[in-house]
């Protein structure tokens, strides 16, 4: 999103994110939250609930995951607290209202609500048409066929995903982070780090390439 | 399908952060890709850790209530039937879902363009190419990005040959020779940043009609 400059004042663009996937566990909840970590099955599980019986307490684990986590997103992608915590609201009103579209043999929990993030954010920049050419679902047409244990794929995919983000350089992992995950210009984080236009390319490039190669296609 | 786009492209695009333009070109390859479509879903999943790994901001109070209460206002979610498929570029009537086209124009000999019509934004223009088997258009340095869609028929140039749902994502620094291949028209979607004042080869004979 390059017509958008970016906030810096939210810290994480100093961290490389393996380092916060294995500090994950540490985080701080907010106060009124289930304090154990939830594993992506279990994720997975509480979306079921939502889709099975409109599982209200599975909502409300859902939400307490991840809205501040959403939140936290949004905003790091210079969006005001207030507004990010709006679309954050929204984010989780969709989950309950699509829940029975996910599949978790196509999609883990936090990749399939990172979508409807993206594509609430993208919706709040008034680009409905764009987030409705991203809604990739609606462009499968075939079912894929259904692995022995979907639940033990879940966890596979997360593992490789970490193992994927694990095999990048620190350098190459805060430069995905900052420009895809951040959105920040390749300008921005070219000043931020003091490197020439040219090695931020490069090193998304290469970061982009070699996460491609670990993670395979995820399917 | 031979030509993809970068992985990057298509990591920023399952990132959410491609302007619309280039968004609509890569969607357009990436509905016609499965290769491609399991690359985007591979990038999603790295969106999915990084929010996981993101530090938490707390809600306000009562936030979560606030969530239930509009719960109680929703009708009881039905299960929704499995969605038709819904390719971007409906290739029997050449057209593109949900855009507004403009009239195909006359550009040169063997040659038009229609605009599509996006929100511009960040300086990038969307428009549809069509031209006839065996022209050749002259050499063109790429002075901003181009991403280019094939939609039907095929062109050549110095990377290969681009038939239907190729996509070629050239460098700044790219210069190509393309020609028509033999056989078909050729329909292209074309994503281009630059600025107000276009440059290039294709810049320079389009820029009549995209005067602001
Ligand atoms: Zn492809």
């Amino acid at each position: 999103m390059q017509a958008v400059n970016w906030q810096n004042g939210l810290e994480q663009g100093a961290h490389p994110a393996g380092l916060l996937l294995k500090a994950g566990k540490l985080h701080d909840r907010p106060a009124q939250t289930d304090l154990r970590v939830k594993s992506p099955a279990e994720l997975a599980r509480l979306i079921e609930a939502v889709a099975a019986r409109q599982d209200r307490d599975a909502f409300v684990a859902l939400f307490d995951h991840f809205a501040p986590r959403i939140k936290a997103f949004l905003m790091r992608s210079n969006l005001p607290a207030a507004a990010a915590e709006e679309l954050a609201q929204e984010a989780l009103l969709t989950v309950w209202r699509k829940a029975s579209q996910f599949d978790r043999q196509r999609a883990g929990a936090s990749s399939w609500i990172f979508a409807i993030a993206r594509n609430l954010r993208i919706d709040s920049a008034r680009r409905e048409m764009r987030a409705k050419v991203l809604d990739l679902e609606a462009n499968e047409d075939s079912e894929p066929p259904a692995p022995p244990d979907a639940e033990l794929l879940a966890s596979e995919r997360e593992q490789r995903v970490r193992a994927a983000l694990d095999h990048l350089t620190d350098e190459q992992r805060r430069v995905v982070r900052l420009s895809f995950f951040d959105g920040k210009a390749h300008g921005d984080i070219a000043t931020e780090l003091e490197l020439p236009l040219g090695t931020v390319k490069s090193r998304i490039r290469l970061a982009m390439n070699r996460l491609r190669d670990v993670l395979g296609d995820l399917t | 399908m031979r030509h993809h786009p970068k992985n990057e492209t298509l990591a920023a695009f399952a990132a959410g952060q491609l302007d619309e333009g280039r968004a609509l070109v890569v969607a357009t390859h990436v509905s016609l890709c499965a290769e491609c479509r399991g690359a985007v879903a591979a990038f999603e999943a790295v969106g999915g850790e990084m929010l996981n790994s993101v530090e938490p901001v707390a809600m306000s109070d009562g936030a979560r209530e606030h969530a239930l209460a509009l719960l109680d206002r929703e009708p009881s979610p039905v299960a929704p039937a499995k969605p038709a498929p819904r390719p971007v570029w409906q290739a029997e009537q050449e057209t593109l879902l949900g855009y507004d086209l403009g009239p195909w124009r006359w550009v040169s000999p063997g040659l038009h363009y229609r605009a599509v019509k996006t929100p511009e934004v960040g300086g990038t223009r969307v428009f549809m190419l069509k031209a006839v088997p065996g022209l050749k258009i002259p050499a063109h340095a790429h002075t901003g990005t181009e991403l280019t869609c094939v939609l039907k028929g095929a062109f050549i140039h110095e990377g290969g040959r681009y038939a239907a749902g190729d996509c070629d994502d050239a460098d700044q620094d790219d210069v190509h020779n393309p020609m028509i291949d033999e056989g078909e028209v050729c329909i292209c979607l074309v994503a281009m940043q630059g600025n107000i004042e276009l440059t290039g080869f294709f810049g320079r004979m389009i820029q009549p009609f995209i005067r602001i």
